[in-house]
């Protein structure tokens, strides 16, 4: 089967493209492990400078093909556009330059004639609000993928609660990047079976306005743009803000507060000092019918300790061309309510496509409590 | 062919500009280019049937004569001479790709070599080049660009045509050409050149000192695979094939 996937690729012929995933990679090494795997086993790797150097000047193409398997039998087919965003260029300055590549790259994938593209890590942001940019599209529909995010984030918390033992309804939520698309999609989702929700982001009128609508349901909502002054408050903390790298520091932190990194790239910073924490990455799945590469990017493109782990925004697009539903299901930003998460989890899980196993920067989560637990037990 | 300046010729740069030396390697490399282009499209004449062939074949030579006649010019007026050398390592085996193909009276072989490799590099590095010269060396730089696409334009019509005749033999094709010619071309823009001089530069290799006239050896080659890439794409060879291709090139 794999072959089969490779030998379309080989033969370079025109075939049908059910879906298209559209992203970037988030450090120079992952960067590096996509262009080892290019250069093949018999080619000495790339230095590093000679990588900064040449890759900021590919135009976003196809790197990959992709095949989807559903448990109900059906597959999808795809291919991964890499927009070839550089890691370290995701900041504001560069984001005429980055909307420029996420624009070639979703032309790419128009042109391949895919029914349906996914917008992963930054690439929505950088075209929410810039779709009439895009070139005509007859017969592409283009989603970011927020809503099964938000669906996998809010599954997390809930499932490290349990783990935890927490009653999630005695605590109290911190969403650091709460107005944003999938931010605002948690609040939605976590703040009617919350005790207390702290909302956290710079736009202080953002915040007003979603803290509003809200309390308009009758939670009790606070707003902070200096995340530092909630965080000691928090048993629970999702970080879904936008950062250009790993540099979010949470401060003072509630000791065995549950902190989900749902950043791409991560948000939190490698120094942040969080003891006692139990901190797990957020927004992820994993399709149990089957995820193959031609050529073979397993690890490479999706690097998790898991197999077949990928990020909700990218899962989303191939649920729906599991599913045959070519629709922009996800666009616009705060549009992201409870309904729609169950809908497109529905969807997902009908394809077998689940929440990921738990996992942090050190392994899997859910394996280190279960050692924990029985270590104390013995 | 007549090569427009000899080229053993003794180089003395005369200017008092200090970056003078500097672009006197940088039009070398670009004289040197124009002369194997002239050469190329006149040995393409020689095999082509169709006597309209011949005529644009032909014509195109004389533009690239004009080009590098240009750039000679361009020295003087910065009080250089402009040195040639088509014999020079990587311009000699450059040349000698593209009479393989003229050998085996490969037509669409000598357009992939001449107009989707070779000038690709031309058009994306002469325009870069154009962005950062001074005054009317700039401008020649520019405008030589814009010329030197528009002729791409007629050959890929062409090419276009003859890829969809059969998509994959016209991949491989060009494959094997890409072996050769990208590969020297690659090397030519290396950071470093690992293999001596090119026989091109009058003194010691022009690269470590391109930065002096905001330049640099990356950014040319950056500009020359971009423009390659989008030149593939055009063509409609798949973009994940066409970048396998750049990743395997030698740095
Ligand atoms: N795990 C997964 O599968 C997925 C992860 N993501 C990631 O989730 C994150 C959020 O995406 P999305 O919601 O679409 O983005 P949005 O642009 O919609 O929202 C970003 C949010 O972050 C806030 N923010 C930005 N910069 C800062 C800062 N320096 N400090 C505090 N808050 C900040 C913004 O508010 P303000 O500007 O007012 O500060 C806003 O609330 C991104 O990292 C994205 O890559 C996205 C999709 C899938
Ligand atoms: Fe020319
Ligand atoms: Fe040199």
């Amino acid at each position: 089967m794999g072959g089969s996937v490779a030998s379309v690729a080989r033969r370079g012929q025109v075939m049908e493209v059910d879906f298209a995933l559209v992203g970037h990679q988030d450090s120079w090494r992952a960067a590096a492990d996509v262009l080892a795997v290019l250069r093949g086993p018999e080619r000495t790797p790339l230095p590093d400078d000679e990588i900064k150097d040449i890759l900021p000047w590919i135009p976003p193409r196809a790197v990959c093909h992709v095949e989807a398997g559903s448990i109900a039998g059906v597959k999808a087919r795809g291919l991964y556009i890499d927009s070839f965003i550089p890691p370290d260029r995701l900041e504001a300055a560069y984001m005429h330059e980055n909307i420029a590549r996420v624009r070639g790259a979703a032309a790419y994938a128009i042109k391949a004639g895919a029914k349906i593209v996914s917008l992963g890590g930054f690439s929505s942001i950088l075209i929410e609000g810039n779709f009439d940019q895009l070139p005509e599209r007859h017969d592409t529909a283009f989603t970011t993928g927020n809503t099964l995010t938000v669906g996998f984030i809010v599954q997390g918390i809930k499932k490290m609660c349990a783990l935890e033992g927490r009653n999630i309804r005695r605590s109290t939520l911190l969403i650091v990047g709460a107005t944003g698309d999938v931010g605002s999609g948690c609040a939605r989702c976590l703040a009617p079976i919350m005790k207390r929700v702290l909302l956290s982001a710079r736009n202080v009128e953002r915040l007003r306005r979603l803290a509003a609508e809200l309390q308009a349901d009758g939670v009790q909502v606070e707003i902070a743009t200096d995340v530092q002054r909630f965080s000691a408050e928090a048993d629970v903390v999702i970080c879904a803000a936008s950062l250009a790298s790993p540099s979010l520091l949470l401060g003072r932190i509630a000791p065995d507060a549950i902190v989900c990194d749902a950043g791409y790239p991560k948000n939190l910073s490698p120094s942040a000092e969080m003891p006692g924490a139990r901190v797990f990455f957020g927004g992820l799945g994993q399709i149990t019918g089957g995820l193959r590469f031609a050529p073979d990017f397993h690890g490479i493109l999706n690097r998790h300790p898991f197999p077949d782990v990928v990020h909700g925004c990218l899962l989303e697009g191939m649920a729906l061309a599991l599913e045959g539903r070519f629709e922009p299901f996800s666009q616009g930003r705060g549009y992201i309510t409870q309904e729609r998460v169950e809908k497109i989890e529905t969807i997902a899980a009908r394809h077998g496509i689940y929440l990921a196993p738990l996992y942090n920067a050190n392994g899997p989560v859910e394996e280190g409590l279960y050692c924990q637990r029985e270590c104390s037990r013995g | 062919m007549q090569p427009v300046i000899s080229l053993n010729s003794a180089i003395e740069c005369t200017s008092l500009s200090p970056s003078a030396a500097i672009w006197q390697d940088i039009l070398a490399q670009a004289m040197t280019g124009e002369l194997i282009a002239a050469m190329n499209y006149t040995s393409l004449a020689e095999i082509c049937d169709d006597p309209g062939e011949v005529a644009d074949a032909l014509e195109h030579a004389e533009g690239e004569r004009g080009h590098a006649a240009a750039f000679a010019a361009e020295g003087r007026k910065i009080g250089v001479d402009v040195p040639n050398n088509v014999g020079g390592k990587h311009w000699k085996r450059l040349r000698e790709a593209f009479m393989c193909c003229i050998t085996a009276r490969d037509f669409i072989g000598c357009l992939i070599v001449q107009e989707i490799m070779l000038e690709s590099f031309a058009v994306a590095s002469y325009a870069r080049v154009g962005k950062v010269a001074p005054g009317s060396l700039g401008r020649t730089f520019a405008s030589i660009a814009a010329e030197e696409e528009d002729h791409v334009d007629h050959a890929m019509a062409i090419l276009r045509k003859e890829r969809a005749l059969d998509p994959q033999r016209f991949d491989d094709k060009v494959y094997g050409l890409h072996l050769e010619v990208m590969t020297t071309l690659a090397k030519m823009l290396a950071k470093e050149c690992k293999d001596g001089h090119c026989e091109v530069c009058h003194g010691s290799c022009v690269k470590p000192s391109l930065f002096e006239v905001s330049l640099s050896t990356a950014e040319l080659r950056g500009v020359s695979l971009q423009q390659y890439l989008k030149t593939l794409d055009v063509l409609g060879i798949p973009g994940e094939v066409t970048l396998t291709w750049v990743a395997q090139l030698p740095v």
